[in-house]
Formats: C-alpha cells, sequence, structure tokens
C-alpha cells in the first residue's frame, strides 16, 4: 500500500472512501486502466450503486443515527453534559427526577452526565482497536493466501490456536500482566482480532489468486508486493469492509466487558463496563439506575454498530 | 473412520502446543522480573529474588518454556502465588461449578434457538423470520454481563423470583439449585441463542433449496418428513460446529455472568487471580479453556463425520 490516499474521492463517505481510494491506479502505469477485467468506471458505479442500496437499509439509518448520538456525545463531551461528571456535590443514591432525570450514582454524580460522556472513552478505544487489527490482519491474510505453502500451513495453525481462546480471557490475561493503560486494551484487542481477520482476507485471496490478472500481472514481471497490494488488494476488499464493521461490533462488546472487569481505564474516568460494575452491587437494595443507564447504553452502541455491520454485510455479500 | 480419528487428534495436539506457546509468549512478553512486578517497586531485593526462586522464573527463558509445556500436557499448573495451593484443584473444582451453569444454559438453548432457525427459515423473508434474525443479531451482540445485570434487576430483585447470590449452599437439591442458577443460566441463553438460531437457518435454507430436498418432496413425502430425514442430517453440521466453538467461548461470557451474579466459578477465580496478578491461576484457568474449546470441537468433528460421510471421507485422503 504504497500511496492510496483518498485524494480525489472525496464526495464519498469515508469507510468506502477507503475502498475507492486503494483502487486508484497509478497515474504512469496505463497497464493499470483495467483492474480485475473491468474497467474503473464502472467498478466505480458499482460502488456508487452498492452504497445508495446500504443507506437505504432502514438497520443502517436506525444504526447510523444512534452511533452519531454518542459520537456527539463522545466529542463535545461536559460541554453538553447537564452536569459534570466528575461533580459529587448532590445527593447520593437519588431516584430519577427533573434535574437529574437518570438519578445520582453512589458519590451523588448525575448518572446521565456520566452517561453521555462515558461515550468517549469507548469510541475512542475501540474503532482504533478495529482498524489496528484489521490492518494486521489484511496484511498477515494477504502474505498467507499469495505464498502459500509452508508459510501459509503454519500461519494457520497459529490462527487455529488463537481462536481456541475467548478474546476477552485471554486479553484479561495480558492486560494483567502487561498492566492496564488505553494503549495497552487497543493494542491487545488489536492483536487479538487479527488472526480472525487474517483468515477471512486469506480465504478471499487465494479464490483470487488463480484469476486471470493475476497470472497476466506476474507473467509481466510485477513485483510480489506490487500484486498483493494494487492488484489483489482493491479486489478483495469487500469482505474486508464487511470484516472491518463487524470487528467495531466486536471491540465495544469486548471493550465493554473489560472495563467491566476491571480492567479498562482507570476509576474517575466515566466509563460505561466501570459504571456498570460500580452500581450492580447496589442493585439488591433497589437502586437499579445506576447499573440500568450505562449498560443500556452499551447495548445501544454495540446493536447501533451491528446493524451497520449487517446492512454492509448484506448488500456487499449479494453483489 | 479411523484414519480421519487420527488425523484430527494429532491436529488437536498441535494446535494445544502452539496455544500453550502463545500463552507463554504472553506471560513473558516483557522482559524482566516476575516477582518485582508483583511485589511492587518497594519490595526488598532479597525477598523479590528469594520469590523469583521459589516460582522458579530466575530459571534460563527456555526451561521455563519446555516446564510450561509439558504442564499443559500433564494438566499440572503448578501453584497459586498467593495460596500456595495446587492450580490444578483450584481451577478444576471452579470448572466444575462454571460447568454446571454452561451446562443448564446449553440444556435450554440447543432446542429452543435449533426450532427457531428451523421455524425461521420455513418462513424466510417473511415477518416472523426478521423477527427471528433481527432479535438474534441483537441479543448476541449485548455483552453477557449487561443481559445479565439487566435480568437480575427484572427476575431478582423487581419480582424476587430468583437469587441475587448465585451460590447454591452445599448440599442443595439438584431442583433446588434451579432456583439459583436459572437467571445467571438465562443470561447466556440469550447470549447464545442469536449465533446457534442464526447457523441453523442458514444450513435448513440451503438445504430446503437443494436437488435432494426437491426429489423428496416429489415422491410424496410430507414437509415434515423431508425435515427430518433430508434436510436436518444435512444442515445441521454447520450448527454443531457452532455449538461446539460456544462451548469453548462461553468461559469468556461467563466471566462477566459470574461477576454480576457473585457466582463462585472459573470466571470468579480469574477475576480474583487478576486483582491479585496470581498468574499461575490465571495460565492455568487459560490454558484449561483452551483444553475444553478442543475437546469440544474435536466431539463436535467426529459427530458430524458420524452423521455426514462425505465428511470424513474427503478429509481421511
Amino acid at each position: 500500500m504504497s500511496e492510496p490516499t483518498s485524494h480525489d474521492e472525496v464526495t464519498e463517505p469515508t469507510t468506502l472512501a477507503f475502498a475507492a481510494a486503494s483502487e486508484v491506479p497509478e497515474p504512469a502505469g496505463g497497464v493499470d486502466a483495467v483492474i480485475g477485467g473491468q474497467p474503473v468506471s464502472e467498478r466505480k458505479q458499482a460502488r456508487r450503486e452498492n452504497w445508495r442500496l446500504i443507506r437505504r437499509r432502514p438497520s443502517f439509518i436506525i444504526g447510523t443515527l444512534i452511533v452519531t448520538v454518542w459520537g456527539v456525545c463522545a466529542l463535545l463531551g461536559d460541554r453538553i453534559t447537564p452536569h459534570s461528571p466528575l461533580d459529587y456535590r448532590s445527593t447520593p443514591h437519588l431516584s430519577p427526577r427533573g434535574d437529574f432525570p437518570f438519578g445520582t450514582d453512589a458519590t451523588g454524580r448525575d448518572v446521565l452526565s456520566r452517561v453521555m460522556a462515558g461515550a468517549r472513552d469507548v469510541l475512542k478505544i475501540a474503532p482504533l482497536a478495529a482498524v489496528l487489527g484489521v490492518l494486521f490482519g489484511v496484511v498477515i491474510g494477504m502474505l498467507m493466501g499469495y505464498i502459500g505453502g509452508w508459510f501459509d500451513l503454519g500461519m494457520s495453525r497459529i490462527v487455529e490456536a488463537f481462536l481456541a481462546l475467548p478474546v476477552v480471557l485471554i486479553a484479561l490475561l495480558a492486560i494483567t500482566t502487561l498492566g492496564s493503560s488505553d494503549w495497552v486494551v487497543i493494542g491487545v484487542v488489536a492483536v487479538l482480532f487479527t488472526p480472525v481477520v487474517a483468515r477471512t482476507v486469506r480465504s478471499s485471496v487465494l479464490s483470487e489468486r488463480s484469476l486471470d490478472y493475476v497470472t497476466s500481472a506476474n507473467l509481466r514481471g510485477e513485483k510480489r508486493s506490487f500484486i498483493m497490494f494494487r492488484e489483489i488488494l482493491p479486489n478483495v476488499m469487500g469482505p474486508i469492509i464487511v470484516e472491518l464493521t463487524v470487528r467495531v461490533g466486536y471491540a465495544v462488546f469486548t471493550v465493554a466487558t473489560l472495563s467491566f472487569l476491571g480492567a479498562g481505564p482507570p476509576p474517575p474516568s466515566p466509563d460505561w463496563g466501570a459504571q456498570v460494575s460500580d452500581g450492580y452491587r447496589v442493585l439488591g437494595a433497589g437502586i437499579w439506575w445506576t447499573t440500568f443507564f450505562p449498560a443500556a447504553a452499551i447495548a445501544s452502541l454495540v446493536i447501533a454498530v451491528n446493524l451497520i455491520a449487517d446492512s454492509v454485510q448484506s448488500v456487499l455479500e449479494a453483489s | 473412520m479411523r484414519r480421519f480419528l487420527l488425523k484430527r487428534v494429532a491436529s488437536a495436539l498441535i494446535t494445544l502446543w502452539l496455544l500453550a506457546t502463545i500463552v507463554f509468549l504472553i506471560v513473558n512478553v516483557l522482559p524482566g522480573d516476575v516477582g518485582r512486578k508483583i511485589l511492587g517497586p518497594f519490595a526488598p531485593k532479597e525477598e523479590v529474588a528469594a520469590f523469583n526462586h521459589r516460582l522458579g522464573t530466575d530459571r534460563p527463558l527456555l526451561a521455563q518454556y519446555f516446564t510450561s509445556i509439558r504442564r499443559v500436557f500433564t494438566l499440572d499448573f503448578g501453584n497459586s502465588f498467593q495460596s500456595g495451593q495446587d492450580v490444578k484443584s483450584i481451577i478444576f473444582s471452579a470448572l466444575f461449578r462454571s460447568g454446571k451453569l454452561a451446562l443448564l444454559a446449553f440444556v435450554i438453548t440447543i432446542p429452543i434457538s435449533i426450532a427457531a432457525g428451523i421455524f425461521a427459515a420455513r418462513r424466510q423473508d417473511k415477518l416472523a423470520d426478521r423477527v427471528v434474525v433481527n432479535v438474534g443479531l441483537a441479543s448476541s451482540s449485548i455483552p453477557e454481563f449487561v443481559t445479565a445485570a439487566v435480568l437480575l434487576s427484572i427476575f431478582c430483585v423487581h419480582w424476587k423470583l430468583g437469587k441475587v447470590f448465585a451460590n447454591p449452599p452445599p448440599g442443595t437439591s439438584v431442583i433446588g439449585q434451579l432456583e439459583y442458577l436459572l437467571v445467571p443460566a438465562m443470561a447466556m441463553v440469550i447470549a447464545y441463542f442469536g449465533y446457534i438460531a442464526r447457523m441453523t437457518r442458514a444450513g435448513v435454507i440451503g438445504a430446503l433449496q437443494s436437488d435432494y430436498a426437491r426429489t423428496a418432496t416429489m415422491k410424496g413425502l410430507s414437509d415434515n418428513q423431508v425435515m427430518r430425514r433430508h434436510i436436518l442430517r444435512n444442515a445441521l453440521g454447520p450448527t454443531i460446529t457452532v455449538i461446539s466453538v460456544q462451548i469453548g467461548y462461553l468461559f469468556g461470557g461467563i466471566i462477566g455472568v459470574e461477576k454480576v451474579f457473585n457466582y463462585a466459578g472459573l470466571g470468579s477465580t480469574m477475576l480474583t487471580a487478576v486483582g491479585a496478578k496470581d498468574i499461575p491461576v490465571l495460565q492455568g484457568a487459560v490454558l484449561l479453556v483452551g483444553i475444553v474449546y478442543m475437546l469440544s470441537t474435536l466431539a463436535a468433528d467426529l459427530l458430524i463425520a458420524y452423521l455426514n460421510p462425505r465428511v470424513r471421507l474427503e478429509t481421511a485422503r
């Protein structure tokens, strides 16, 4: 992937611009006017058509709306919260009422403000972890599928071994030995996502490898890296985008679970998983609002991301 | 069949070895002093050295590696940093308690989700199908601890139908234990329903469109006969695989459920170990889950090969 920046397709939305940008042929090499047997303009048209189909799906619209709401909360944080998320001046454990619609927590902090501000942690960590995991996975999966042979055999075994463990479990072990910080969580989740992504990419590359355009590139004497990243990669972009959206959903799931288990960001920060972890102990006393609202926030975000992933998947896999 | 079995067991053993290697690398990824990491920066030097010696963490890395590989195959995971107790006895009794919860969850999940999958497949793209698919998608994407916390507040606190603390006192009868375990198990049922139902649905839809299903219908079999004799036999392969994978993955989600319900299973044991940086217990628990996963996927592959001769002949070649 030498210089694919999103220089021309500015009008397209980000995820697809990513796909589109890597398909931009090298200006000098006239041979690339045709990629994968289709003229570029036709591919662009197909892409626009897919995007139009995705945009029209109700599940995509609902998912995007919810994610946007949380995105605004994450970006603006305590500039739009009714109280400060760290302000503990009011009475502890007030039930939901006029000025505290979600009630207050054990130290008198406003639950609504904390839920709104808590979007920041998860929206910072989860997408980054997913993007990194997909990036590593694409590189390794491309190499496995394209080089093949002993390398592929060995790596496939390692991938299988990784898949034998639940991500949360092995992340817990890794975070315990490495010590917790945002970057450790991002790195660990990304590394644990890599094998799954690599397996998906590998199987798509395998079905591309025997096609004529790869053979002809080989005959032209192109470099392996050129064939992998400039010829094959654009053609397997569909499954990669699907994998990316699915991974973002899993990342939100994993990061929330880790912070509930105590392996997330440190206490004062209004993280959703940590809020549930603080709140669930007093559920027995009938104080449900300190647990319910952050839990509902997690559920809404995960479902929203999965709705988006599902609509992207059903359109891209049908085409 | 024997050839297939041998091949499959050999590959499981290789995966287990790689798994132990990965876990070893994670624990030893930071060069440096295990004793220092656990005792903190202010502990005296001699104490740290003695601690390392006791754990064997002052030996060369390669020797430690061989020990840790041997341990996976002999199931001897050494002693706990914290209590000095044998790790094996700690994690096996915890696994037994988690296993009870997991078994209850699966006994409920499997029939419900397979039935829902078949139900949805027969009404493909109708309203009932969309409901099953979307409820499945939503329920399986919510983290287990979220579902567990919501169920706890509704069923155990509001309606008082279950117990807030899920540990049954010793000597409780099997039926009596249900009162404790049913609500936490429901949290896992909700989490795993979606995967299994969707997989069954996809398998049945694929089989319904096949030539053999059409032939069976044309020769006059009723819909139920076609489903039982022809479709399910072919369609359940992927479902069995998903179930076996979920048996291993369940231990990721069960940690959250056990924490919410204060249940003393493998998950709670691991969380205690995380708090105390008790790496042998943590390592043992992770490897044990890996072994459970290997065994359940092995069993699933054998079951599929038994049900479907095409699979075993293809792999044995």
